[in-house]
């Protein structure tokens, strides 16, 4: 048997030092990018916010003749966008941190404010918008089916366009899902509200989601 | 009966328990990284390290006669062109020794016509790569042994590039720079990577004093050392493989020479493939096994650091490769479901816009993983700009990565599964 030398030990720490440094580099840097994200999602949300608030102003206190067009569909589309990337920002950040827990409790904010502007456009233009309230769970045990139903609800809305999708998280700590749950009569998720009225709870397949769109 | 299956199937693993799996599986890819991270950071400064060496080499005056001895068995096909290849070296002494292992095929036949003062051919009984070699061995006159496959090539200059290595007295065997020649389909195109890749490797091994595999295609032996611990183990089917291990358990150590190319061909079929796989893995198994004691810090960087690494990352690979398997199956089925619950809608539900694509950027790019393997690319590209100075201009390198990168990691986990299943339930394995 050999008794053979080390050829240096200094190496040892020096690639235990570079290759830790390393490692929590591009965690660094992947949490950096998160960061990043969340500010100009910030941003966005903020836009946002303006054109809801504006639309609304110009129609209620200016009485200009705003009735549906195609511009909801695109506020739709952010507002959807907007919703997931909070999420994964909620992942990606951890969900104790507060600057996403506010953008969360926002984005519930103008999102109740853009439904409401809704109804109120369907009442008095004899619009025909139909709307979907989406009550998920972004921690387990319901994480998964909740995940599941969103995806359900990307196809209903790439099928029926004009369809606008609000997501709340029961989860969140806020007075306004509180609020929600109860005027809703909401115990779990996933549960969806259509057009104000019908509840459907876990849906699995897009039937049980469409029925209750065509009957409007 | 069936049905039971398919709802069982249906409904495993439960959340709870898919979730405390997942975060499991998670921490060990972490770690697995963070080994990787370490270990390949060693092996870079142990690669830069090698240059700053002051090596004994043997000056043209110096050099030894060497015997080359090529052992063969129904090779037919490519025993004239290997022969012709060593025949073409510039090394100034040298004798060829063909030893036909009761070929069944025209092998013999196509030997003997090469016969001549430096060529010489011997037939014996079939009896194993190893039984060749020993023949070999015991005719040769040269103070160095090459062994070299009946299928390979090599480069006029390899043999006295890696002969001069020999003066070092500690010095008992020479590798070259292993090539898979001419890759052409996508099986060899990923093993010429992970060639390429032990180029590099093998020298950072090197400058630890620590290879412990050399390639049973062309290497180099003082003949001392069989004179001294024996020829080759004829039982074993890794026999050069234990070669490599018995150098290093004697205290001596192996050599790397990256400026001598040997063309290899290799197997163009996956299972032609994995039968080779399998008899290697196999093969180290068992040897590591036998020299288990080399596991331990009286043999310096080998025994405390290469060998432990390597065993740790083979668990790692076999780990993932597991998890990514039954991954994709409960994917697949998850995504048949789906489809399933949107009535097979396939254009809605691809309903691709500009912000799918943005939120595919974002959570791609802040998952350190994708980062990692970014890393790992970079850094492998890094092997392969040193592959190409030392052996040439690397044709279609680029397609060649890309292969490797999708399935070398999940086929080296694979073979690996495969391997250990025969050692754990004592199948024996044959040569070929």
């Amino acid at each position: 048997m050999a008794n053979r030398e080390f050829q240096s030990g200094r190496r040892y720490i020096i690639s235990f030092l570079i290759g830790t440094a390393i490692f929590i580099l591009v965690f660094a840097l992947t949490y950096s990018i998160s960061y990043f994200e969340f500010r100009r999602i910030s941003s966005l949300q903020e836009g946002l916010t303006y054109d809801i608030f504006k639309n609304k102003l110009d129609y209620s206190f200016f009485d200009e003749k705003i009735c549906i067009d195609e511009s909801f569909d695109k506020i739709s589309r952010d507002l959807g966008f907007q919703g997931r990337i909070i999420d994964d920002l909620e992942k990606k950040l951890g969900k104790d941190n507060e600057d996403v827990l506010f953008r969360k409790k926002f984005y519930t904010l103008i999102e109740l404010e853009h439904f409401e502007f809704i109804n109120l456009l369907n009442e008095r233009c004899n619009g025909n918008v139909q709307t979907i309230l989406f009550f998920y769970s972004n921690s387990n045990p319901n994480l998964e089916i909740s995940e599941d139903a969103g995806r359900l609800l990307d196809v209903v809305h790439s099928r029926n366009r004009g369809l606008i999708i609000y997501s709340f998280d029961i989860d969140l700590d806020s007075d306004l899902i509180e609020k929600l749950k109860e005027k809703y009569d909401i115990e779990g998720s996933p549960t969806l509200i259509v057009n104000g009225e019908v509840l459907v709870e876990n849906p699995q397949n897009i039937l049980d989601i469409e029925k209750h769109l065509s009957i409007t | 009966m069936n049905f039971t299956i398919i709802l069982i199937f249906l409904n495993y693993p439960r959340k709870q328990e898919k979730n405390k799996m997942v975060e499991f599986i998670t921490i060990v890819i972490y770690l697995s990284i963070y080994v990787g991270l370490v270990s390949t950071t060693f092996y870079i400064l142990s690669f830069l390290a090698y240059k700053k060496k002051k090596r004994l080499l043997y000056t043209d005056d110096e050099l030894p006669l060497v015997s080359v001895i090529i052992p063969a068995y129904n090779e037919e096909k490519s025993i004239a062109k290997t022969i012709k290849s060593i025949s073409k070296s510039d090394y100034p002494f040298f004798e060829v020794i063909v030893v036909d292992d009761g070929s069944k095929d025209n092998t013999l036949k196509i030997a003997r016509k090469f016969k001549s003062e430096k060529v010489s051919i011997f037939h014996k009984e079939n009896g194993g790569k190893g039984t060749a070699l020993n023949l070999g061995i015991k005719k040769a006159k040269g103070k160095i042994i090459f062994t070299m496959d009946a299928d390979t090539t090599v480069d006029p200059q390899s043999m006295k590039k890696m002969v001069r290595f020999f003066k070092d007295k500690e010095v008992m065997s020479v590798n070259p720079a292993m090539v898979i020649n001419k890759p052409k389909n996508i099986l060899q195109r990923i093993q010429y990577i992970e060639y390429v890749m032990g180029l590099f490797l093998r020298k950072a091994f090197a400058s630890l004093r620590a290879i412990y595999v050399s390639p049973g295609a062309f290497s180099a032996y003082r003949k001392s050392f069989f004179d001294k611990y024996g020829g080759y183990d004829e039982g074993n089917i890794t026999e050069d493989l234990e070669m490599a291990l018995r150098i290093q358990y004697h205290g001596y150590h192996t050599e790397n020479c990256p400026e001598a190319p040997a063309y290899t061909t290799a197997p163009r079929t996956f299972k032609a493939l994995t039968i080779q796989r399998r008899r290697w893995y196999f093969g180290l198994t068992k040897n590591l096994w036998n020299y288990r004691k080399i596991i331990s810090l009286r043999y310096g960087d080998l025994g405390a650091f290469v060998i432990p690494t390597a065993i740790i990352s083979i668990f790692f690979a076999v780990f993932v490769t597991a998890y990514l398997f039954l991954k994709t199956i409960f994917s697949v089925r998850d995504n048949l479901l789906f489809l399933q619950s949107i009535n097979f809608d396939f254009v809605n539900a691809l309903d691709f816009n500009s912000y799918v694509i943005e939120r595919f950027l974002f959570l791609f790019f802040t998952k350190p993983v994708v980062i990692f393997i970014l890393l790992f690319i970079f850094i492998l590209g890094f092997y392969i700009y040193y592959a190409s100075r030392k052996i040439g201009r690397l044709s279609g390198v680029l397609v060649n990565l890309l292969f490797f990168f999708l399935f070398f990691a999940v086929l080296f986990g694979f073979w690996w599964i495969v391997s250990l299943f025969y050692v754990l339930s004592s199948r024996q394995i044959r040569w070929r």
